[in-house]
């Protein structure tokens, strides 16, 4: 592992090594109480996790003490006390990935694997496995994450073979040849390479393009762009011709690639050419490959889907959306970024913020704060020592608009961010990015290089009177940083306990002065708004929320993704329109938003126009924009159950209410969803609920209970059937068995697959289910042809013999 | 900042210095407003939520501890929903304290004797101060036994045999006759609980406890200066109603220094004791399961005065009278 270099002769020769490379991390990073978190990250970066030698240097060295230590490594989730083994699984356990069947396949995971029950490594030291709040990849639901490569739409079935071709992959890595062509470009190949894109298959399209030019010897632009956010028909590439002609293949296969490539451009050689005419040929009798390639499909059957997905959508934040290489600062200039910062260097500071306030733009992190009056509250402090953040923890299971905007558009972040420094006088803005997104770290990292290089920030930035220093801060994994109290201690190196406001940040925020706290998508917006001027962006929206709204939408959408939509949209129109239905022909039962401390808006209620007041009128709220679709197929007090054991591991503990309250809620939903419930536990429910809401200390506490309460008041009794024993769904794995019915015909597939020999392996006989070895998975009923495996509920089964 | 500051308080304008936290200055102005972590001029550490009171313009509930008056402030201290929240505060947090306020032997006995502090000081061999505690009552005839049918010894093994114990005691005619009025504990008083005892913890418990009357000793030693139990008995609560699911251990003794101990069954995770301690006591995880601890080599750095801030029996100092 890591420690190679300190396989040393004897052990003390070994700690010596290890207080060396210490030591040069201390002296990199500093020894003041701030930098406990970036110190931590960079020795569990160097040793993979926190070895007690390296942590005993810390204190000699540093003003970090053993008590300030223990508080913040075991507050945040990054950090590990114990070795990991040489790769590490993450299983994404967000909300959309938990509908889809999350904990089924953590435990495929841990079964296929032979881990112990009481370890979370693999006896060869080879995997280590987690479960993790949200990678962000809610569209690829249930996704997994080994080391920093993300499988999507993981089956608890086949997580042999994830593993299998992690192994492949692995194996290949090192063989990365580049072929210089010295001919111009032909044209270009645009393909999204996020984090999800990558996961779903981008990667190995990439591959298939670079092979068949080297190949073919076309020489052709391969240009990763920004997020089109149609994450369903991924991999999709856009072929661009130096005419300005674009043609866009969704959902291709590696193997079609070549084919693709040899429609558009025309290889080196007639040589080639010939050659691959007859090769070619071969293959077209031999298969029957080519009768669906995307190639040969109509222009509009090819695109319906994806052109009903960006149809209704409007692009403020997303500017830019599927051409531009998040990356080339030159092209970010050229296309008009930047010119407005130009512009704002020469501004009153007044001026500036008046064009926010009537713009009418509200916070994007959750509360809808208007956003102007944030600026004026901070601009209006009499000290002048300012600081603004740009708050990128973006937290909630369901969610990932912050990850897409920070990956794909890291300079209008950047951009926006520069502004409102100008604005209020701050001369230090930080990015805060969770660790869990290393690509939007990796990228913001290197457009702030890119932006230094320029001179858009540091000393007299082009020029003017405007010093502002920019610097990035990771997160270090806790949802209760979002909050912005948090986030600040977290910063200054505690753990991140909430304060009780006022006063608020802008009064005395970080370090106790003045501070301005923007969400990322809000900052994306400003460079729009002064650059159109505030009349033409509150042109777009309702009376009282302006402007466009990013979503992430998934569940059980048939096409998910990142979206951007005008204020005012109805919920209807994203599930319907935008994301095509629901998936298997179900019906929608509820639209999930907000995340942890949203709510659950039922189908009836889903026609009304989506902006802030709306959805707190509904006992929702907008939240940072997750929008996760339920199905029919859904069990809501699961749903509550499952939001409320996120709450209970992330609350921070600092007050009662969240800490043992959240807790006390959660034993009610457990007995609720395990059949023990009773009218009683609902009452006490409510009545906790209320009381949180009321009297938790932070925001994230108050709105805690949300997905209660908006579930006892929309779908009262699903609860009621729960107290009776009951659920429809099958979700509540303790109230329910699989069973056979007389439609089986005993053809054996279900035994095949079934991971737990649970089914005997009879053929021509109707099959048994032995509950005591089932693990619930529920792949028999998909792996069945005939519909002849389902959920019962325990108590109503005539032949329940407990 | 002005140095007199107008703020209605339940309907009434009263003035304020301004200068002090709002529980301060409601507390100066005469009203009684519970609390349990409060730390004087320290803001921003607010935890039990007790203090709590209604700021009728929001209408959010507050902790006073944290807020800083201001001018023209509306704030209710005391109604029924005032009352109730404060009520669910405390039964959130005896839902997670494992501990016996009283040992259920002194409850149960019909003749009023402090039986834990007999049994307590036999086994410290302070057998002259015990007996004088027994006050001359005699229960060696007694044939119900009821402090050895509530014993807790009993749920791990076999009860303590009490009886014996202060026959013994009685019958030994080397010690003086005993003269000291034996009180007994105060029956109205809340009394927490401790749930079952797991195996792994019966184990435990025989190991801890071998000393000659093999007593767990669990009536807690920092009741009388413990404001959760005063405050539960304020608020006339006999059990909380979400019942105890508590994952902490019951009755681990950590030594601290000097007289000073530590049982974090006990602790309400206030933090008090973390604040107040440089390089001492640490928080240790989050959300449900986060805990307050002291690390072996942090112990040097505490002093013993530290117990007076825990507003539990959770840090308290182990002496004789104690018992």
């Amino acid at each position: 592992m890591a420690c190679e270099h300190c396989q040393a002769s004897s052990p003390d020769q070994a700690r010596q090594a290890l207080i060396r490379r210490t030591d040069a991390i201390i002296d990199r990073i500093g020894t003041g109480r701030e930098v406990a978190i970036p110190l931590l990250q960079a020795i569990q970066e160097e040793f993979s996790w926190l070895p007690s030698d390296a942590l005993e240097r810390v204190y000699q060295r540093t003003e970090i003490d053993r008590a300030q230590m223990i508080s913040v490594a075991t507050f945040y989730t990054q950090f590990r006390m114990i070795p990991y083994g040489e790769h590490i699984i993450r299983v994404c356990c967000g909300t959309a990935c938990h509908v889809k069947g999350a904990d089924i396949v953590y435990d495929a995971f841990r079964r296929e694997l032979g881990i112990a029950p009481d370890s979370i490594t693999t006896a060869d030291q080879r995997y280590s496995i987690e479960k993790i709040p949200c990678l962000g990849c809610c569209a690829l639901a249930p996704a997994v994450q080994i080391d920093n490569r993300i499988f999507g739409h993981v089956q608890p079935g086949r997580v042999d073979q994830v593993l299998a071709e992690f192994e492949q992959q692995t194996a290949q890595q090192q063989e990365a040849s580049q072929t210089a062509l010295q001919q111009p470009p032909q044209g270009e190949v645009r393909l999204g390479m996020e984090n999800c894109c990558q996961a779903s298959g981008t990667a190995q399209v990439r591959e298939a393009v670079e092979q068949a030019c080297r190949e073919l010897g076309i020489r052709v632009d391969i240009k990763p762009v920004s997020c089109v956010g149609a994450c369903q028909q991924v991999p999709l590439i856009d072929v661009a011709m130096p005419d300005g002609s674009i043609t866009r293949y969704p959902k291709i296969r590696p193997e079609e690639v070549r084919e693709i490539l040899l429609h558009h451009f025309k290889p080196a050689s007639k040589l080639r050419q010939l050659r691959n005419k007859v090769y070619q040929q071969a293959g077209w009798l031999h298969t029957d490959q080519g009768w669906d390639n995307q190639l040969y499909m109509e222009e509009q059957q090819r695109t319906r889907s994806i052109n009903n997905f960006l149809e209704g959508q409007m692009r403020i934040s997303t500017e830019g959306y599927g051409l531009m290489n998040p990356l080339d600062i030159d092209e970010y200039v050229h296309r008009g970024g930047f010119e407005v910062l130009r512009k704002v260097l020469e501004m009153k500071s007044e001026d500036i913020i008046e064009e926010i306030v009537g713009s009418g733009l509200r916070g994007r992190g959750g509360g809808g704060f208007p956003t102007g009056r944030k600026w004026q509250l901070v601009a209006g402090q009499a000290d002048t020592q300012r600081y603004v953040i740009c708050n990128g923890d973006e937290g909630d299971p369901g969610a990932f608009m912050d990850r897409i905007l920070l990956e794909s558009y890291p300079l209008r972040v950047i951009e926006g961010l520069i502004i409102a420094a100008c604005a209020v006088g701050a001369e230090e803005g930080i990015l805060y990015i969770r660790a869990e997104y290393p690509q939007a770290v990796i990228r913001v990292r290197r457009a702030l290089e890119m932006c230094r290089e320029k001179g858009y920030w540091g000393e007299h930035i082009l020029g003017s009177r405007h010093c502002v220093r920019l610097r990035l801060f990771e997160g270090a994994g806790a949802f209760v940083c979002g909050e912005e109290t948090a986030l600040i201690a977290s910063i200054e190196g505690q753990r991140g306990f909430p304060r009780l406001r006022p006063p608020y940040p802008a009064q005395q925020g970080l370090w106790g002065h003045p501070t301005l706290i923007n969400n990322v998508e809000t900052l994306s917006q400003v460079p729009y708004i002064l650059r159109h001027g505030a009349e033409s962006y509150a042109r777009t929206g309702t009376p009282g929320s302006k402007g466009t709204k990013v979503f992430a939408l998934a569940g059980k959408v048939r096409h998910g993704g990142l979206i951007e939509v005008p204020m005012g949209t109805t919920l209807r129109q994203i599930v319907e329109q935008i994301g095509g239905g629901i998936e298997k022909g179900e019906k929608l039962k509820a639209v999930q938003t907000g995340g942890p401390s949203g709510g659950c808006i039922p189908a009836e209620l889903c026609d009304t126009p989506v902006d802030f007041d709306a959805l707190n009128q509904m006992g929702a709220i907008m939240g940072s924009g997750g929008l996760v679709v339920l199905s029919q197929s859904d069990c809501m007090v699961d749903v509550a159950r499952y939001f409320l054991n996120f709450i209970s591991g992330e609350s921070c503990g600092k007050c009662t209410f969240c800490r043992v309250g959240a807790r006390r809620m959660l034993d009610i939903l457990e007995r609720l969803t395990s059949g023990q419930g009773t009218l009683e536990d609902l009452d006490r429910l409510e009545e906790l609920a209320l009381g949180i809401r009321q009297a938790a200390l932070c925001g994230l506490g108050k709105t805690a209970p949300n997905p209660v309460l908006s579930t006892l008041r929309h779908f009262r009794h699903e609860y009621l059937e729960h107290v009776q024993g009951i659920c429809q769904t099958g979700s509540c794995k303790q109230m329910v068995q699989l069973s056979v019915t007389d439609d089986c015909i005993g053809c054996t597939k279900c035994a095949r697959c079934c991971p737990a020999d649970a089914i005997p392996f009879e053929p021509y006989r109707k099959h048994r289910i032995d509950t005591d070895k089932c693990t619930l998975c529920g792949l028999c009923i998909e792996e069945c042809d005939f519909n002849a495996i389902h959920y019962e509920n325990k108590r109503q089964s005539p032949d329940h013999r407990n | 900042m002005p140095s007199i500051m107008k703020i209605s308080v339940n309907h009434q304008i009263i003035e304020i210095s301004g200068q002090r936290t709002l529980l301060e200055e409601l507390r100066q102005a005469g009203l009684e407003i519970p609390s349990l972590c409060s730390d004087g001029e320290n803001m921003h550490h607010a935890s039990c939520m007790v203090c709590m009171v209604k700021d009728c313009q929001s209408g959010q509930m507050i902790p006073s501890c944290a807020t800083r008056p201001r001018e023209g402030m509306e704030i209710e201290t005391d109604s029924e929903e005032i009352r109730r929240l404060r009520r669910i505060s405390l039964e959130l947090l005896l839902s997670d304290h494992r501990a016996d306020c009283e040992a259920p032997c002194t409850l149960v006995c019909p003749q009023g004797i402090p039986v834990d502090r007999v049994v307590y000081l036999y086994d410290l061999g302070l057998k002259a101060q015990a007996k004088a505690l027994v006050g001359g009552k005699d229960c060696s005839q007694c044939t119900k036994m009821p402090c050895q049918k509530a014993c807790r010894r009993g749920s791990v093994d076999k009860s303590v045999r009490i009886r014996d114990i202060i026959g013994e005691l009685i019958h030994d005619t080397s010690l003086p006759q005993g003269d000291h009025p034996a009180e007994s504990c105060d029956k109205t008083l809340f009394n927490s609980r401790i749930g079952r005892f797991t195996e792994p913890e019966k184990e435990r418990m025989k190991q801890q406890y071998s000393q000659p009357s093999r007593c767990l000793h669990c009536a807690c030693q920092g009741r009388d200066k413990c404001r959760l139990r005063q405050l539960a008995s304020q608020a006339g609560i006999k059990a909380s109603r979400y019942g105890l699911s508590s994952q902490l251990p019951f009755k681990q003794e950590i030594h601290v220094n000097g007289r000073l101990w530590f049982e974090p069954a006990k602790c309400i995770r206030c933090g008090q004791c973390v604040h107040r301690t440089n390089n001492g006591f640490t928080f240790l995880g989050r959300g449900f399961g986060m805990q307050v601890i002291i690390p072996e080599q942090n112990k040097a750095n505490i002093d013993e005065q530290i117990a007076a801030c825990c507003p539990t029996g959770a840090l308290y100092l182990k002496t004789e009278e104690s018992c």
